[in-house]
């Protein structure tokens, strides 16, 4: 029996475990594994792998029994995930549903998960901007949150090592504070938004830009990107199903099967991490104890290094409740800050205009990305009597609509023969940098648990005067932008949503110079525990505009060789 | 979908017709398949044929080819409110006694310009009607026009052999002059 155990031990032993096979998780597994580190990758969710199981991605309109909608029930049992743009017929086995795991709403939020091999890889918006030190620099400049550790310097190489390989598709404009990348040739603007960009010239010179917007895919050096069996991306816009051709980066498509491919990976599926184990005589974090989440039996995992990537609220969950007599409070947690300072992207205001010009103009065919907008406000000096800013979405589209009146053979014909082409219409939503505060935070129930055996995670985030105030200024500025190019019919919104539908939920683990004031140090280490690295949106100081999913995938990369560095593993 | 799913493989065994008795023996029996509208056989093929006076067939094939009544039932079904679903089942079943008061007769027995004139008064009338039969018919017939415009331009037989559907729609072209995309007109 001794020998068994033992053998088992040592099968349950790996030079790595990274917790969250997602965006960061897998990048952390492709470094580690491409440099002959064994690494075990646990993932709470099914497998989903590349190709086999998408099961929609061919799929024709009418071969939705709902054209695509979501039924009345569906929407009534899920009345969290249903607000998510993405979760329609075609894309709703990749969501979770809100029966499946339950989550506390101290204040409205609504968290948005996909938990599978892949994670949210498969249904993100594939938008891939990069920070500058406008960014970095925020919190110092502006007095809230604490400095950040680094800066642009540092994670540069590492956004270039990401973007290679990801396949980034853009322009080089040449910003300062939205720094050119590895682009492969970017989409095309079309004739209004191009017109719109001169507008912005003429009337703002140089302080406004509206600009392609980088996304994550495969427009080019296509040799390259056939060793990972990708191929250029086609335009489809169905991302959401998991493309037949890799054309967007995904985990299951790009860095999984790449980490897979070097022998070094184990993938531990269906298994729900519990806790990461702490050793007090080692002085370190020994392995990770798991929930099989179909037997519910309980299995333990070692290693040597630590990665956890189970997205931002998730990482908060499972060091919360990682906790023994050295950390009462949760793992690293000696400040009290672990699971505070949690922050957003404010998606609440957009607006929608008409305009009259190009009536001659249509465009054809798809494209998976659109204008961005960096942001702009206060973005030298502090201009405004609210703090930082917001980027912003941009599109214009003509659409051909069918004459819908009346009924028989004429009404067939009209169908058949759509002829309204309309005004082109314009539009913008804001992504708008919000204060991390101590206030916004996550905690463990203390008595409702989930069907694993875990505390259901209990979320108080929301709003605060200076996300009003951004808002009415986003509105305020666009609308002026819009009258300046000759926009009609202008329109603002705020649809008052939730925190969470943005899916940029970040920190709670923030890095940071000082262990009192934070929890990781520059390069992702627990301060208190340094042998487990976090990643993913959890480490985040600050929010600022951009997309967040490139910065993780680097931060990833970049924390995956400090630490082979450290542990003096692998052909660094 | 599963219940879906076994409904069909149901039919198949039974032969189609997939009938439950409705809670009083007397009354026709009522179609499983769309258990929150409670809709008899005949209701069903008065449907069909409100379809395809909305979208008749001529030189393409109409709404009833296509059985666009079964995909209307499914989206009121499975995906309207539960408001719009009693006031589509009112509307229905109102519809013969509308058709007769407008039209002389029930429905199925109108001649095809009739038909449509039936029709086009019960989706013109006045929102200020207080008639509450009357309010449902129109909303019954909007709802029902809506669901045969959706169902038949997204149906197989339009989007794969008239209109093919391209599941690669081509790279973008941002500046399209509208005058050079040919246009080779469709006839109904």
């Amino acid at each position: 029996m001794a020998n068994f155990n033992i053998d088992a031990t040592q099968q349950r032993t790996f030079q790595a475990i990274v917790i969250g096979s997602g965006l960061s998780g897998s990048w952390a597994a492709k470094e580690l594994c491409e440099h002959g580190v064994k690494t075990l990758v646990i993932e709470r969710g099914r497998e989903v792998k590349h190709l086999h199981d998408y099961p929609t991605t061919n799929m024709l309109p009418f071969e939705f029994e709902h054209r695509g909608q979501l039924t009345k029930q569906i929407e009534e049992e899920n009345p969290v995930v249903s607000k998510c743009y993405a979760f329609r017929e075609d894309a709703m086995h990749f969501f979770v549903k809100d029966k499946e795991h339950p989550y506390i709403q101290e204040k409205p939020f609504d968290w948005i998960r996909g938990y599978q091999v892949g994670g949210k890889s498969l249904l993100w918006a594939r938008q891939v901007q990069r920070w500058s030190d406008f960014d970095f620099e925020g919190p110092a400049r502006d007095g809230f949150a604490i400095d950040w550790p680094i800066r642009y310097n540092d994670i540069a190489p590492w956004y270039s090592h990401v973007e290679k390989f990801a396949g980034v598709s853009g322009n080089k404009d040449g910003l300062p504070n939205l720094p050119d990348g590895e682009f492969l040739p970017g989409f095309e603007l079309n004739i209004v938004e191009k017109y719109f960009q001169e507008q912005l010239k003429k009337h703002y010179g140089d302080s406004r830009h509206m600009i392609l917007a980088r996304c994550a895919h495969i427009t080019g050096n296509l040799e390259y990107y056939k060793q990972q069996g990708r191929l250029q991306c086609q335009s489809r816009n169905l991302c959401q199903r998991g493309c037949p051709f890799g054309g967007y980066f995904s985990a299951n498509a790009s860095t999984l099967p790449w980490a897979e491919r070097t022998g070094n990976l184990t993938m531990r599926t269906d298994a729900v991490v519990h806790s990461i184990i702490y050793d007090e005589a080692k002085g370190k974090a020994t392995g990770v104890r798991m929930v099989d989440a179909n037997t519910k039996q309980t299995e333990e995992y070692f290693a040597d290094v630590i990665f956890v990537n189970a997205a931002a609220l998730n990482t908060n969950l499972i060091l919360l409740n990682s906790t023994s007599n050295r950390f009462p409070n949760g793992l690293g947690n000696d400040n009290g800050l672990l699971g505070k300072y949690v922050a957003f992207h404010n998606y609440r205001a957009g607006i929608s205009a008409e305009y009259e010009g190009f009536a001659d103009y249509t465009t054809q065919g798809g494209r998976p990305t659109s204008g961005y907008f960096p942001r702009f406000r206060n973005l030298h000096k502090q201009e405004t009597d609210f703090l930082r800013g917001y980027a912003a979405g941009f599109s214009a589209g003509k659409y051909n609509y069918a004459d819908q009146s009346g009924i028989g053979l004429s009404l067939k014909e009209q169908l058949l023969n759509p002829s309204k082409y309309g005004n082109w219409t314009v539009g913008s939503h804001m992504m708008g940098e919000t204060i991390p505060k101590e206030s916004n935070l996550v905690t463990l129930s203390k008595n409702e648990k989930d069907a694993w055996g875990i505390p259901l995670l209990s979320v108080h985030v929301e709003y605060d005067d200076n996300d009003e105030k951004m808002v009415k200024d986003y509105q305020e500025q666009m609308t002026e932008m819009f009258e300046k190019a000759g926009f009609t019919n202008i329109r603002v919104r705020d649809d008052h949503r939730a925190p969470g539908l943005d899916i940029h939920e970040m920190g709670g683990v923030r890095m940071g110079k000082d262990p009192k004031t934070s929890l990781l140090n520059k390069n992702h280490q627990l301060h208190a525990c340094a042998n487990v690295y976090v990643t993913d949106g959890a480490c985040m100081t600050s929010t600022s505009t951009q997309n967040p999913s490139l910065t993780y995938m680097a931060f990833a990369a970049r924390a995956a060789h400090h630490a082979m560095k450290n542990q003096r593993w692998g052909k660094i | 979908m599963q219940r879906r799913e076994a409904l069909k493989s149901l039919a198949v065994l039974t032969g189609g017709a997939i009938l439950v008795p409705s809670c009083n023996f007397e009354k026709e029996e009522i179609l499983a398949a769309y258990s929150n509208l409670k809709v008899t056989p005949a209701q069903q093929s008065l449907l069909a044929q409100i379809a395809d006076t909305i979208i008749p067939p001529g030189k393409l094939k109409g709404a009833q080819d296509l059985a666009i009544q079964d995909f209307i039932l499914v989206m009121v079904n499975d995906c309207v409110a539960q408001t719009g679903q009693t006031q589509f089942t009112i509307g229905l079943q109102a519809f013969n006694s509308f058709s007769k008061k407008k039209g002389g007769k029930n429905f199925s027995k109108l001649e095809s310009t009739a038909k449509e004139k039936v029709i086009a008064e019960g989706l013109s009338i006045g929102a200020e009607t207080t008639d509450e039969n009357q309010k449902a018919v129109r909303e019954f017939l909007s709802i029902t026009k809506r669901f045969t415009i959706q169902g038949f331009m997204m149906s197989q037989y339009i989007m794969t052999e008239i209109k093919p559907y391209s599941l690669i729609p081509g790279s973008y072209n941002g500046e399209v002059l509208i005058s050079s995309i040919s246009n080779m007109k469709i006839d109904g």
